[in-house]
């Protein structure tokens, strides 16, 4: 009901991002890939007075979800991405991803972010509500196949996060069975989001 | 030969319902109670109240993919995909296989099916309100289809009468365009929707009022008696509801018609056609086939109810041929499978809100505000006829918000924990005009597995409703930016089709000439007094508002006429 907007979900219209796409039921990351998956959620929702994305277990659920909610395109944009930050950490550091520093590795996602968030710009990348409920992003550009690796992680880490018991409960106020409905309180100090 | 008489007596009864959804399961409540030994034949499988709701209590994390659809499912569950949430993992359960469910499109058609006991009164939106009196005079006014052969003041007594039994929340608002009714306490407003309800009214002159929902908020004994409890706002009604506190057949309709020890529910009964009797000039049962094992049994009584839903039920119809119905029972009007009407949708606005930092709200209510129409009514006159009203809400963004933000680390993360920005969005549902063009029929070779034809939809929005649309967008937006909303944006989301209101109605209409209609103001067949419809087939028109309640009063209405009918022996 009204108001509640879901997770914004790149759709693509038009263009080459409109090919229709196979699924790969059988996506699996191998053992790299799932330790690196599981570090840059991990920087994304960082441990702090509550859980992080590993314990959340977001590492395993990002890779679920790309096997059974996404088609080609994105999973190959997944795997591109991830191999693409060992490649800017070879540059820049002569290391892999995971063997530079914690400090390293926030500054290369930071230019991952930017730059997709530059991509995304240039590729006329519109959030355009299209239903009650929902928002959808229009490319109106060729210059985008289907939605970048970083706006897949940072999307599936925070949906894996707060929809997980730890980041539900710990992180969020989960009240599952409110039994009553306060139209109008005051909003008290320190008070958490609802989980629901 | 003995054998014989014993089994038909075994499977004769007083009167048939087909189906077991919101009418139907209406349909089997008032018979029984006024008496009669009644069949409720469900195609589907059964779904007991509690315990069939089998992802009621589960939490995000109990759902593999936390709600999203996979794969698999949007590809089976087609249809259903295009409305953008019936898929859902947690309560997809209840929705059908579009898959092995197979309908053609001529012209696209959302078509949103639910074959279980119960039927889709599990996973309607529960908002309920009544006709007002224009509504049922707006044909003949305007030259538009045929006349409703019944006036509010028919229907009346038996709102208030459906109103008190299912329960429905609301607020007394004494609007003419939206009669007010026998209500349980209404739900409360947020602070941002009474912000919005109050510049609304003193910008524009026009009402907005919370939600009149069928959930109860202070059960009586009437609703006790039957094991329903209050509303506990978890907002997970789609699921089954645990407290049977939204109507829904199981909540309400099947216990009191099993208290009466004369209902017989049997499921995976698929009806294909009316029996029709010559010689008496009228139906003597229905012909079923067993959805699992396939087996064909006819089933007797002295009076049929259709409350299969408005295509299924039409379908039984056209699928019931003799040599004295050619084109299916009771269709000389070849208006049988015509006219199917929905409520139009998908468009509006939203925006967010600068202030009431300070305040927020407690518990999931599972309804929102209406704005009742106000177009083409009174001196307001427009290009296009009739008029639409608005649904919606307020709310405090959470997380979501984070996904096309920038930034991420721990600064990132308390930001998402914390209570975001008010915003508020509404949504227009439209009334959408009866066209005898937009029809379905029956495929002449193609059959489903049971050996059922497919239904082969051909029926589209027309201009009157295109032009609605414009000033559906536009007011969104003026009026949120009159209640002082930011960031306005508005919406009309042309990819939908008819269906997607999922409020399927008009396939056998009412009417006061045999000759264009189908029904006759008791809800019976005009040829075949013995048959009687009054789930969403025989609506005349379908105003703006949400269809279920007129089906169950109209249902109530069409029960004790056919059990007086029964009485006098004119049946």
């Amino acid at each position: 009901m009204g108001g509640t907007l879901s997770a914004p979900t790149l759709m693509a219209f038009g263009g080459e991002a409109h090919v229709s796409q196979a699924m790969s039921a059988d996506f699996s990351f191998n053992a790299a890939q799932r330790a690196l998956v599981a570090e840059v959620a991990e920087h994304i929702i960082p441990r702090t007075t509550t859980p992080g994305a590993k314990e959340a277990g977001v590492g395993a659920f990002i890779e679920l979800m790309l096997k059974d909610c996404y088609k080609a395109q994105e999973q190959q944009n997944f795997l591109d991405g991830l191999a693409d930050l060992d490649e800017r950490a070879t540059k820049t550091h002569s290391k892999k991803f995971l063997e530079t520093s914690p400090a390293e590795q926030v500054a290369l996602l930071k230019m991952v972010e930017k730059e997709t968030i530059e991509l995304m710009r240039t590729a006329n990348v519109q959030q355009v509500k299209v239903g009650d409920n929902v928002d959808k992003e229009v490319i109106s550009s060729k210059k985008m196949k289907g939605t970048p690796f970083w706006r897949l992680a940072k999307e599936l880490t925070l949906f894996g996060y707060f929809t997980s018991e730890q980041g539900a409960t710990k992180a969020l106020d989960y009240v599952p069975i409110p039994g009553r409905y306060d139209g109008c309180i005051p909003l008290k100090p320190g008070q958490k989001a609802y989980a629901l | 030969m003995y054998l014989n008489i014993d089994a038909q007596k075994e499977m004769t009864y007083d009167a048939i319902v087909v189906g077991s959804g919101i009418s139907g399961g209406w349909a089997a409540k008032e018979l029984t109670e006024r008496g009669l030994r009644v069949l409720c034949l469900e195609r589907g499988r059964d779904i007991k109240h509690i315990e069939g709701y089998e992802t009621a209590m589960k939490a995000p994390w109990e759902l593999p993919h936390r709600g999203r659809p996979d794969n698999m499912a949007a590809e089976e569950y087609w249809a259903g995909m295009r409305t953008g949430y019936t898929v859902n993992e947690e309560h997809r359960y209840l929705f059908e296989n579009d898959s092995k469910n197979p309908y053609i499109e001529t012209r696209p058609f959302d078509w949103i099916r639910a074959y279980h006991t119960g039927g889709r009164s599990l996973l309607w939106g529960r908002q309920s309100y009544r006709f007002n009196e224009e509504d049922f005079m707006a044909n003949a006014k305007e030259g538009i289809a045929t006349d409703w052969p019944i006036r509010y003041k028919d229907i009346a007594p038996w709102y208030d009468y459906a109103e008190r039994f299912a329960g429905i929340s609301g607020s007394k608002d004494g609007l003419s365009v939206l009669p007010d009714g026998q209500f349980q306490p209404a739900m409360e407003l947020n602070c941002l929707e009474k912000h919005v309800k109050s510049e609304m009214m003193r910008k524009m002159g026009r009402t907005l009022t919370i939600g009149r929902v069928a959930h109860l908020t202070k059960p009586q004994s009437i609703h006790t008696a039957l094991g329903r409890a209050a509303c506990q706002y978890r907002n997970m009604c789609m699921r089954g509801c645990p407290y049977g506190a939204y109507f829904s057949t199981q909540a309400a309709t099947l216990p009191a018609a099993m208290k009466t020890k004369r209902l017989t529910l049997a499921n995976n009964k698929i009806v294909s056609e009316v029996l029709y009797d010559e010689k008496k000039g009228r139906a003597t049962g229905v012909r079923t086939i067993d959805q699992n094992t396939m087996e064909v049994k006819d089933y007797f009584a002295k009076i049929i109810f259709l409350n299969a839903s408005a295509i299924p039920s039409a379908s039984i119809l056209l699928n019931s041929k003799s040599s004295r119905f050619p084109n299916g029972l009771g269709n000389d009007s070849d208006q049988v499978g015509r006219n199917i009407m929905d409520h139009h949708l998908g468009v509006g606005a939203s925006g967010e809100f600068e202030g009431f930092e300070d305040q927020y709200y407690f518990g999931r209510r599972a309804n929102g505000v209406y704005i009742p129409r106000y177009r083409n009514w009174g001196n307001d006159k427009r290009d296009y006829v009739r008029g639409f009203g608005y649904q919606g809400g307020a709310s405090r963004s959470g997380w979501g918000r984070g996904v096309g933000m920038e930034g991420f680390g721990a600064s990132f993360k308390e930001e998402m924990s914390q209570v975001g920005k008010w915003s508020m969005g509404i949504g227009g549902f439209g009334e959408v005009l009866p066209n005898e063009k937009n029809r379905f029929t029956l495929h002449p070779t193609k059959k489903d597995k049971w050996g059922m034809p497919i239904v082969v939809f051909d029926a589209a929005y027309g201009e009157n409703e295109r032009k609605m649309r414009v000033d559906m967008r536009n007011d969104a937006a003026e009026m949120l930016e009159a209640a002082g909303l930011k960031n306005v944006q508005s919406y009309d989301d042309t990819s939908k089709n008819l269906g997607i209101g999922i409020h399927e109605m008009g396939t056998a209409r009412m009417g006061k000439d045999p000759k264009t209609s189908v029904l006759n103001k008791n809800n019976q067949l005009h040829t075949v007094k013995n048959v009687f419809m009054t789930d969403g087939a025989f609506m005349t028109s379908a105003s703006c508002v949400n269809p279920s309640l007129t089906y169950m009063a109209m249902t109530a209405r069409a029960s004790a006429f056919a059990v007086a009918e029964l009485k006098k022996m004119n049946l």
